[in-house]
């Protein structure tokens, strides 16, 4: 009678390790293409990993990840654009990361008080208004067209690569860990039986209060930090929501719950939509087809799968 | 004169926003269900409509009716392929069917509406209209399109009042929506309920989608808006709620015009979407809501 | 240790508990026990702090915890074991007894070797050693209820608050678990059991308080609460009298309906252990049974509303397969505990939908039936259902199942919550349809003395077995005493 539990995640952190030491020779074979591709893959990856967080372990489905994304984005945006040079980008990133927070406690405001579909439908108006205020404040964000800021963290695809690297080593680390915590444990509870979680002495609403702000710092922080990769931000590529249905497929694919999943997912998924770019039109159905496959028949996701086998062998 | 152009304007086109609503609270009432797919299959309806006339040559009401039969068949589709399927998943737990199938909605409107941009490009498209001209009323130069909009939804909604209220399956219908487990125990199978719902919805739907395309015109990027003011409005009305759709629709709709007559058509969102702030803080579950 | 008094909850116009007042010593095990919908659960959990009392108080060793949060009572040291196990399936069961012992605080990031000592001594305790790394999931139901009662140990509190402790257990199984509970005793704990079944728990309560529709009706040691008028009649319903018809006529007649070797679990809880019974064409049956006897999961598996293993036979076929609602279309009608009712409709509107298999003729001609049968229906035709009472709701319920012209009528506990005018009423009825037609009924009920009259035939369900089958005259001295 093997003691499987802890085997297993001892795999999965070996894999993850594995993993993380590919990455960092990554460089040394690839072009600035790939290395350009991996950079939005890694951001992407974080955005999945926060949303796992709080979706895996606090039981809220949060449909409008791209609310918290957004607002890092488009404050770390606005304030590089209309305040640089006297303002550093670490700072808009800073000021991007709390203004994500605030927003998350605005948002877990309503959305706590309510139960079932309600909560996701909060998150989705969330959505719809900040996309339509960046739309009709065109002037302050740029509108449908985007918003150039005049500094990038680097010109460099490698150093770029590095950053979004390490930022999503040390993301996945902190939110893995936070994961299997004693307070990982009480945020499961508090997601999979509130009444219960109460009833051991649990105040359910202050954890989930603080997985929503975990997950918003961390969204808001990738969302920042990207903008000063890519030097734009629009509608398109932060806020839409099929870009939050994006993230969401990214960590269903990779298994929920897993944290690291979520990564593998993004990454995953990133890729394949560049693979797929030639067919031109048809790629953004043909990934729709695959992610919609992927919900139906293998919820458990590439992750969860590998779990259960191993659960049950 | 202003005045008589918003009340107008507005009436149109608040009763083409409660058309689509009253089918989308349908579906949530009765089957549960979200249909973030809502969009797609109002716009895949009216360029159906609009590819048989401009394609094959055919007449208005023919084309109209192809793409209400076409609309139809996307909707029925949408329960058969997403919904239905995650509803019965033994892989699925309980507590998540109902994000998986708001997810495989969703996938599905982005899959409906990508086929849609891939066979006939993101170029807005105009239905062949039914009617045409212009009439003059109260002082105002209003399409005659504008006034069929408005009759045809109002007539759609009427009949579909007559048909839960006063018809036997229509009564089983509301009834199902109350309490399924009643129905069954009076011997009503609740698939044929669910299959009678989900062609209605794609009736209006479709109906909706088409006459927004003879009124403004559709593409593939009105999708997103559509679904997202669709469900805005039942979320305000409440979901579930046919009367609070309608009047959510009609406050909705107003708000939008007169924004756009007086302040500016850029900002015309702006007071909806503050209206949707203020009821989700303090009241989420819509005017009329009791989910 | 705690002091309940004038505790009071209402749930918009429904009471549910009434001026309840009682009190625990530290060291004393108290049974609060009632019937289905007599406000014992509310109580509790109320006192726990997860439903917000009306008005009352709630004394924790002195001090007012009414109307405090589910966590914070808790924290003051008042522990749960719920009725239904809810552990956490993802988890094992080291780490579900490890989340009742965290701290409530959100600095927690290590585990601590501490922690992970107490929760191992803490599962010794309640029998879980050999299952610590297995996920509830693969675990056996009575090791799930000894989960329960590791969280609750853990919790080290000084009340602990059981729900329904012997639910779905063996007989085996109960002893160990009234030993475990025991202990909480000999700790010094004050322990509430709540349960519906006195003779149950009487070999482990000190004290008993017997509630009925919210309120305490008697009060003392197990053996005074049994024996108490008032109990009695409102458990057993009183003094049993009988009016039989010649039950004689159906001995040799054929099954119309017969259920063999019924088995049904939820989850992995036996609900039904290998049942078999049989009804006649005309003949009226009643299956009586307390709470979560199986009464219920029965009628369910025969109108097909719930998987179970064994044959359900109906004129000869089996119904294994078809739908509910075509169960439901062949003859075999529910009028279910919950009554079901389409609440926003009239109660003409929910009769006409019990008719929607009929002719227009002839959904006149029946509804004028039920209107004969049940006058107060008439009176309120037009009023929307939902706002009946709990009678004229329970007779809406049986008319509208009747609309669908039934060979067979399956009622489950018509009688729950009403008051006994009522059950006049609903009695006269019963009495008429087995008079005047051939309708074939088939009655689950708690209230005996209610079922006796109409049955030609009873039988006795307990903890999912059949224990007895016989004619109403043999039920005073052969069943009854072990009844109640």
């Amino acid at each position: 009678m093997i003691v499987r539990g802890p085997i297993l995640r001892s795999r999965t952190v070996l894999a993850g390790i594995v993993i993380l030491v590919i990455g960092a020779f990554v460089p040394l074979f690839f072009s600035g293409y790939v290395l350009g591709l991996l950079t939005v893959a890694f951001y992407t990856a974080v955005f999945a990993m926060a949303w796992d967080l709080l979706f895996g372990f606090a039981g809220e489905v949060n449909f409008g990840p791209t609310f918290l994304i957004g607002l890092g984005a488009y404050t770390a945006g606005i304030l590089d654009a209309r305040l640089s040079p006297a303002i550093s980008i670490w700072l808009c990133i800073v000021a991007g990361a709390a203004a994500a927070v605030i927003g998350g406690v605005v948002l877990a405001l309503p959305a706590l008080r309510v139960r079932g579909p309600y909560f996701g439908l909060t998150t989705l108006v969330a959505v719809l208004i900040l996309q339509n205020v960046v739309v009709v404040f065109a002037g302050l964000t740029g509108g449908e067209i985007g918003l150039s800021v005049p500094d990038v963290m680097s010109v460099s695809e490698t150093t770029n690569y590095w950053i979004a690297f390490g930022f999503m080593a040390i993301s996945g680390a902190i939110l893995y860990g936070l994961a299997r915590s004693p307070v990982g444990l009480v945020l499961q509870a508090s997601g999979q039986d509130p009444v219960q979680a109460g009833a051991l002495g649990f105040n359910v609403t202050k954890h989930k209060l603080f997985a929503f702000i975990v997950s918003a710092f961390f969204s808001g922080l990738a969302g920042a930090l990207m903008v000063f990769y890519m030097g734009t931000a629009s509608v398109g590529t932060f806020v839409d929501i099929s870009v939050g249905v994006q993230i969401i497929v990214a960590a269903v694919l990779g298994g929920r719950r897993t944290v690291m999943g979520a990564a593998i997912g993004a990454v995953f998924l990133i890729g394949m939509g560049e693979a797929l770019r030639p067919l031109g039109e048809l790629a953004t159905l043909i990934v729709s087809l695959i992610a919609l496959a992927v919900v139906m028949f293998f919820p458990d996701g590439f992750l969860g799968m590998l779990q259960k086998r191993s659960n049950d062998g | 004169m202003l005045f008589w152009q918003i009340l107008i304007d507005g009436f149109a086109i608040s009763a083409l926003y409660a058309l689509g609503a009253t089918g989308f609270t349908l579906i949530f009432g009765v089957s549960g269900v979200l249909n973030l797919s809502h969009g797609a299959i109002m716009v895949a309806a009216a360029v159906a409509a609009w590819a048989l006339a401009g394609l094959m040559g055919a007449g208005p009401y023919a084309s109209a009716a192809g793409g209400v039969l076409i609309g139809m068949a996307l909707a029925m589709a949408t329960y058969f392929v997403t919904v239905r399927p995650i509803q019965r998943s033994p892989r699925i737990a309980e507590s998540e069917k109902e994000i998986f199938i708001l997810t495989a909605t969703l996938l599905w409107g982005i899959i409906i509406s990508e086929t849609v941009a891939y066979f006939f490009t993101n170029n807005a498209k105009t239905v062949l209209p039914i009617v045409e001209g212009v009439v003059t009323v109260l002082g105002v130069r209003t399409p005659t399109n504008e006034f069929f909009t408005a009759a045809i939804c109002w007539v759609a909604i009427g009949l579909l009042w007559l048909l839960v209220n006063k018809t036997r399956q229509g009564k089983a219908v509301l009834a199902a929506s109350m309490n399924p487990r009643g129905v069954t125990l009076l011997g009503i199978e609740l698939t044929s309920i669910h299959l009678a719902v989900w062609l209605i919805y794609g009736l209006l739907a479709s109906i909706a989608g088409i006459l927004l395309g003879m009124f403004l015109g559709v593409s593939s990027y009105s999708v997103g808006p559509l679904t997202a003011s669709a469900f805005s409005i039942v979320v305000l009305g409440g979901l579930g709620s046919v009367t609070g759709s309608l009047i959510a629709a009609y406050v909705v709709g107003y708000l939008e015009t007169a924004t756009a007559y007086l302040v500016s058509p850029a900002y015309r969102t702006i007071p909806a979407l503050l209206l949707l702030v203020v009821v989700m803080y303090l009241r989420p579950q819509g005017l009329f809501g009791r989910r | 240790m705690l002091e309940v008094a004038q505790l009071t909850k209402r749930f918009g116009g429904l009471v549910a508990v009434k001026d309840l007042s009682f009190s625990i010593r530290p060291g004393e095990i108290l049974g609060l026990i009632g019937p289905n919908g007599s406000g014992k659960s509310t109580a509790m959990l109320t006192v726990m702090g997860v439903i917000a009392p009306s008005s009352g108080s709630i004394k924790l060793e002195g001090a007012e915890i009414g109307g405090l949060p589910s966590h914070k009572v808790a924290r003051k040291g008042v522990g749960l074991i719920f009725q239904h196990s809810r552990p956490l399936n993802r988890q094992t069961v080291l780490e579900n007894i490890k989340v009742a012992l965290i701290p409530d605080r959100l600095n927690m990031m290590f585990h601590s070797a501490e922690i992970d000592e107490q929760a191992r001594a803490i599962a010794e305790r309640a029998g879980l050693g050999a299952v610590l790394e297995r996920k509830p999931p693969t675990l056996a139901f009575a090791d799930l209820r000894r989960l329960e009662l590791a969280k609750a140990i853990a919790r080290h509190p000084k009340l602990v608050l059981v729900d329904e402790p012997f639910a779905g257990l063996t007989a085996s199984e109960v002893g160990a678990f009234s030993e475990l509970i025991r202990e909480f005793r000999s700790e010094g704990r004050a322990v509430l059991l709540v349960d519906h079944n006195v003779k149950g728990v009487a070999a482990l309560v000190d004290r008993a308080v017997a509630m009925y529709l919210g309120e305490r009706i008697a009060e003392g040691t197990a053996a005074e609460v049994m024996r108490d008028e008032t109990v009695r009649r409102v458990y057993l319903g009183g003094a049993l009298t009988r009016t039989t018809r010649e039950a004689a006529a159906f001995a040799g007649a054929a099954h119309l309906l017969a259920v063999q070797d019924v088995v049904v679990r939820y989850g992995k809880a036996l609900a039904l252990q290998g049942v078999s019974m049989h009804v006649s064409e005309g003949e009226f049956v009643a299956v009586v049974g307390l709470n979560g006897a199986g009464k219920t999961t029965l009628f369910n598996a025969i109108s097909g509303l719930v998987p179970h293993a064994g044959t359900v036979r109906w004129n000869g076929s089996p119904l294994g397969g078809m739908t509910a609602a075509s169960v439901a279309r062949g003859g075999v009608v529910q009028c279910p505990e919950t009554r079901e009712l389409f609440g926003d409709m009239t109660v003409r509107e929910n009769l006409d939908l019990g008719g929607h298999l009929l002719q227009p003729a002839d959904l006149t001609q029946r509804r004028e039936w039920l209107f004969d049968l049940f006058p107060i229906l008439r009176d309120r035709e037009s009023q929307v259902a939902r706002t009946l009472s709990g009678g004229e709701q329970q007779m809406l319920a049986i008319a509208r199942a009747l609309m669908m012209d039934p060979k067979l009528l399956i009622l489950d506990e018509p009688t729950l919550g009403l008051a006994p005018v009522i059950l006049e009423t609903l009695s006269k009825a019963l009495e008429r349809l087995r008079n005047t037609t051939n309708l074939t009924v088939l009655l689950g009920e708690q209230n005996v003395t209610f079922a006796l009259p109409h049955a030609d035939r009873l039988y006795v369900l307990d903890h999912g077995k059949l224990v007895w089958e016989g004619p109403p005259d043999r039920f005073e001295a052969e069943a009854a005493e072990t009844y109640l």
